[in-house]
């Protein structure tokens, strides 16, 4: 029983991170209708920006967390207007294929680009509180729990946000039609650049709060981006409150299942196959995710 | 015979006598360039035409491949026998996900797929008792000596074939309904197309030329690795396919030569070639949405339901 | 077409013709004639990009200082370097390009074995002699072919002795993470076979080398009954620094309850900006000599490669420096560039580099030894402060070169 509860304990604890990771991709989806292929890289570029910010700049970890996040905040509205922008003209034929071309050619991009500008060895900035909390048979490090309650306040920021503020409804009424918002006179085409600034934003603080969790490198992205992909299949995309329920959800099922594999030799390397394997039964279940809107294509 | 005819004879003159005057590098480079093309221009016809964009092509490759290999391994079937079987397999398990895939569209079908690839790759790696996960499953060659002119000669051949075949499938009534169904579905439906029959036929098709493909790599290479299903090799594939035209077979085929090539000849510069290879991407969707192919040769390399279709519009 | 277009269009032609330039043309003579050499290995994902790009440095090192002195047979020597990515493909492709593009004399290098296994299959058939740095899958001597030749050890030649020093030292149940590649598995499996010989309780877990989150595997081994005395990991990459972390922040190991033994990636300094105090009382399979039993050279090449690179070279990179010196020797030996020459006087070579005198074996029981530099030098070492470099750490094993015999924390 101690066994189990330390690994859902674990699982809910990751999956909260992966929420936060999940949160910017899903707010990029209902508004621009764009799946963000090259997510992991923003949250790649996340991480290096705190841990040059907290090492050369000399700031307090939680400050390389803001300026991370501001700094992917200005990289995100750069590169929608730039590349994504001709998308909502009658330039771009297929706007799916087009958006899932690009955001996978940012990955190939940066990644190879982060090589080249970071160098190939680990880096990791300091913990945010070194040491673990230990309640009977519970183990959590405090850098998985600070990270983890700083998820929870983001994403409640977030939604708060997008409930309670001008700017937040306007995104929220671009999301769910663009024609209706544009009547009563929002500009869907700056609540596309906002969103796609913010969603970057998000993935940003999340790599710049895993960073002392795992270590930099600059592949880093590629195995939680897979993971935000399949929790907004879960969550149903489009929906924030979706991505965290299908995070925590992510984390558990791949704890237990690592945890219970019956063979546990093998139960490691598939770790990933759990959650792959749950984004293919739900897809098969409810085509459009768990919580999903049906998926309108962007015309 | 039609100005498009006559650029794609050029190109395949020029690619049968390459090895008359080029090295034996590049007579390699050739060799593996056709891999890819073949991949390429199959997920053209899938993706572009069809508009399935699965992100499962390169695991297709990987189960011809895998499959043949570990045939011949364990049963001692012969290596010719372990093809068909690979690329049977291949179709088998593309009509499997041609069918599950019929109520998913654009970005739920590319997740889908890819769920399905990282799944595959991972049972390649875990399971190493039968396919030696990540050690890699070595395959005998089909070719004695020193030269690779045979597995050259015999890659071009696979492609042209491949390519000749896709063409005669488009030119019958199913290119028009793959298009109709990737432009409108409910549409294409109501006109009284069987969309179920057709979306699942394309991905046999292609699912068995990637398969063919991936049964042609396995013993030029000499060893096979789940690392041929990772995602950047699938963005590879949808790197080539792009730049070289995604809505042109023949295009998809050049653009993954180029770029195989272009990844070749640059190599002096190492790491930054994959940043100018993502830069590409995104300025050739960006400002050529048909590939640079289409653009220097607009007219020419079209196929000819799209050409129908401009000279209505 | 609208005016962005043409300009792009007109790019791409630029390109183009470029490329028709300088394309695949016979490559031009050499005027000063250097000898060409060729030196592969990973230096992008998925391949282990840190372990490549410090070979390279040492290689680069090296090779000008093979220049400075005047090269070899009165030549110069050019090295080119290609990046094989850890795949097997690429390997493979770039062999072929060094040999009949650059004519190189001679391969050298590699850290990834699957890679390797391609790679000299396209010596062995052109016949070009090819030196492995850090390859260590046994198969690859296994095979007899007569190009290939091994600086790094081979897995049976070093796990075995781990092995059997780690069940002298009484540990009782070991649990073993093994990446998955051809040097974990197959260094698990010589080590599984030790451990079931001498009765030592043990079970292989398999590691995928991108995962992150190691703590619901390491959970489960920490609860499993009996609890591992000791974690012994057969992984090359960073992921090392993930499960050391991770383990020590549950409390499982480095601990007197559970010990903790790594291989060479944890020599490399970032383990200390990672792990911090978890890497403390670590043990590590360090393939390189005491510092007190240093040569000339050897203290000369830290020194140099800490002034260029400003980072302390680690037992790879002195693999790696001394993959080209036994290679340049082998020329100079040959007195030609010829292949088979090489090869021949590779054969019977005594050079003297880093890492002690090399020659190679001509056995061929066991199969593995055949080619092999046998004399590798290893030991088992722990880190006992922070900030530790390897050669300050205390030894453990050969029992000859041992600065102490408890293992920290004290049961």
């Amino acid at each position: 029983m101690d066994y189990f509860a330390l690994l859902a304990i674990n699982g809910l604890v990751i999956g909260l991170i992966y929420a936060l990771m999940a949160a910017g991709l899903t707010l990029i989806f209902s508004v621009l209708k764009v799946v963000n292929f090259g997510h992991g890289t923003l949250y790649m570029l996340g991480g290096y920006a705190s841990y040059y910010a907290i090492t050369y700049l000399g700031v307090p970890p939680p400050a390389g967390v803001v300026l991370a996040m501001v700094a992917l905040f200005a990289f995100g509205v750069v590169f929608e207007r730039l590349v994504l922008h001709p998308m909502y003209t009658n330039k771009v034929e297929r706007k799916d294929e087009y958006a899932i071309i690009v955001t996978f050619g940012l990955t190939v991009l940066l990644l190879n680009l982060g090589i080249v500008v970071f160098g190939p060895f680990s880096k990791s900035p300091p913990p945010f509180l070194a040491g673990a909390l230990i309640a009977g048979p519970l183990i959590i490090t405090y850098d998985r729990l600070i990270a983890a309650i700083a998820a929870i306040v983001l994403l409640s920021a977030l939604s708060w946000f997008l409930a309670r503020t001008s700017l937040g409804q306007a995104l929220d009424a671009v999301s769910q039609s663009r024609e209706s918002a544009a009547v009563i006179g929002i500009n869907p085409r700056r609540m596309y650049t906002v969103a796609f600034g913010l969603g970057s934003a998000l993935a940003a603080g999340a790599g710049a709060l895993i960073a002392p969790i795992f270590a930099l490198s600059p592949n880093m992205g590629e195995l939680p981006a897979v993971q935000a992909f399949i929790i907004i299949v879960l969550g149903g995309m489009g929906s924030v409150g979706g991505s965290i329920v299908g995070g925590i959800l992510l984390g558990v099922v791949e704890g237990l299942g690592v945890g219970f594999f019956p063979d546990p030799n093998r139960a490691l390397a598939y770790t990933e196959a759990f959650g792959a394997l749950l984004l293919v039964f739900t897809l098969l279940v409810r085509p459009t995710g768990l919580f999903g809107r049906p998926h309108a294509r962007l015309e | 015979m039609t100005r498009s005819h006559a650029v794609q004879a050029v190109l395949l003159i020029a690619a049968l006598a390459l090895p008359a005057w080029a090295g034996p590098y590049w007579v390699h480079v050739g060799a593996i360039a056709w891999y890819y093309a073949l991949l390429a221009s199959s997920w053209a016809l899938l993706a572009g035409y069809a508009g399935q964009f699965s992100f499962a092509h390169v695991a297709f490759a990987a189960l011809g491949g895998y499959a043949s290999a570990l045939l011949s391994l364990h049963f001692g079937i012969p290596p010719g026998i372990g093809v068909v079987a690979g690329i049977v397999l291949a179709m088998v398990a593309g009509a499997l996900i041609g069918w599950l895939v019929l109520r998913l569209t654009g970005p739920y079908l590319a997740l889908f797929t890819l769920a399905l690839s990282e799944i595959f790759r991972l049972m390649l790696v875990a399971e190493q008792q039968l396919t030696r996960g990540s050690l890699g499953l070595q395959v005998p060659g089909w070719f004695g000596g020193e030269s690779d002119r045979p597995y050259y000669y015999f890659g071009l051949s696979l492609l042209v074939a491949a390519l000749l075949l896709m063409a005669g499938l488009l030119r019958t009534r199913v290119g028009l309904f793959l298009r109709a169904i990737r432009d409108d579905e409910g549409a294409a439906r109501a006109a009284g197309v069987n969309t179920t029959l057709y979306k699942i036929l394309v991905f046999v098709v292609t699912s068995g030329l990637a398969g063919l493909a991936g049964t042609y790599y396995g013993p030029f290479v000499g060893i096979l690795t789940p690392s041929m299903v990772i995602l950047p090799e699938m963005g590879l594939v949808i790197a080539m396919a792009v730049i070289g035209g995604i809505e042109s077979l023949p295009g998809a085929a050049v653009g993954a030569v180029i770029v195989y090539g272009l990844s070749e000849l640059t190599r002096e510069y190492g790491q930054w070639r994959f940043v100018l290879l993502g830069l590409a991407l995104i300025l050739v969707q960006r400002f050529a949405q048909n590939g640079i192919f289409a653009v220097l040769e607009r007219p020419l390399l079209r196929p000819p339901a799209v050409e129908a279709e401009r000279g209505r519009g | 077409m609208d005016k962005g277009r043409r300009d792009f269009v007109r790019g791409a032609g630029l390109v183009g013709l470029g490329v028709a330039a300088s394309g695949p043309f016979p490559s031009r003579a050499w005027a000063a004639e250097p000898i060409p050499l060729g030196w592969v290995g990973p230096l992008s994902p998925p391949g282990n990009y840190s372990g490549g790009q410090e070979m390279k440095w040492a290689v680069q090192l090296k090779a000008d200082e093979i220049n400075k002195a005047g090269g070899i047979l009165d030549r110069p020597i050019e090295v080119f370097y290609e990046d094989t990515k850890g795949q097997p493909a690429e390997g493979s492709a770039a062999a072929v390009r060094l040999i009949t593009q650059n004519h190189v004399a001679a391969l050298f290098g590699e850290f990834h074995s699957s890679v390797a296994l391609a790679e000299i299959d396209v010596a062995h058939k052109y016949g070009v002699p090819w030196i492995g740095t850090d390859v260590w899958a046994d198969q690859i001597t296994a095979l007899h072919y007569p190009e290939v030749f091994r600086v790094s050890p081979a897995n049976s030649l070093i796990y075995l002795k781990v092995a059997n020093w780690i069940a002298d030292r009484g540990f009782k149940h070991v649990a073993i993470l093994a990446e998955n590649s051809d040097f974990g598995q197959g260094g698990a499996k010589v080590v599984a076979d030790i451990y079931k010989q001498r009765g030592v309780d043990h079970n292989v877990v398999t590691v995928e080398l991108n995962q992150q989150d190691f703590t619901p595997a390491l959970l489960r081994l920490m609860n499993a009954s009996p609890r591992p005395d000791l974690l012994e990991m057969v992984v090359a990459g960073q992921a090392q620094y993930q499960i050391v972390k991770q383990a020590c922040q549950l409390g499982f190991a480095p601990t007197a309850k559970t010990a903790m033994i790594g291989s060479s990636g944890l020599l490399q300094k970032e383990v200390w900006e990672v792990d911090g105090e978890c890497a403390k009382n670590l043990l590590v399979v360090d393939v390189a000599m005491p510092k007190a039993h240093w040569n000339d050279q050897a203290r000369a090449f830290v020194e140099n490669f800490q002034k260029r690179y400003g980072r302390a070279p680690t037992g790879v990179a002195m693999e790696a420096y001394d993959t080209l010196g036994v290679l340049a020797a082998g020329i100079a030996k040959a007195g030609s560039t010829d292949g088979k020459a090489i090869i021949k006087a590779l054969e019977s070579i005594h050079y003297t580099g880093v890492h002690g005198s090399y020659s190679f074996s001509d056995k061929t029981d066991p199969p593995w030894a055949y080619h092999q530099f046998m004399d590798v030098p290893f030991m088992v070492i722990q880190y006992t402060e922070m900030n530790q470099t390897p050669e300050a750490a205390a030894i453990l094993f050969p029992k000859d070169w041992a600065t102490t015999d408890k293992i920290l924390p004290e049961k």
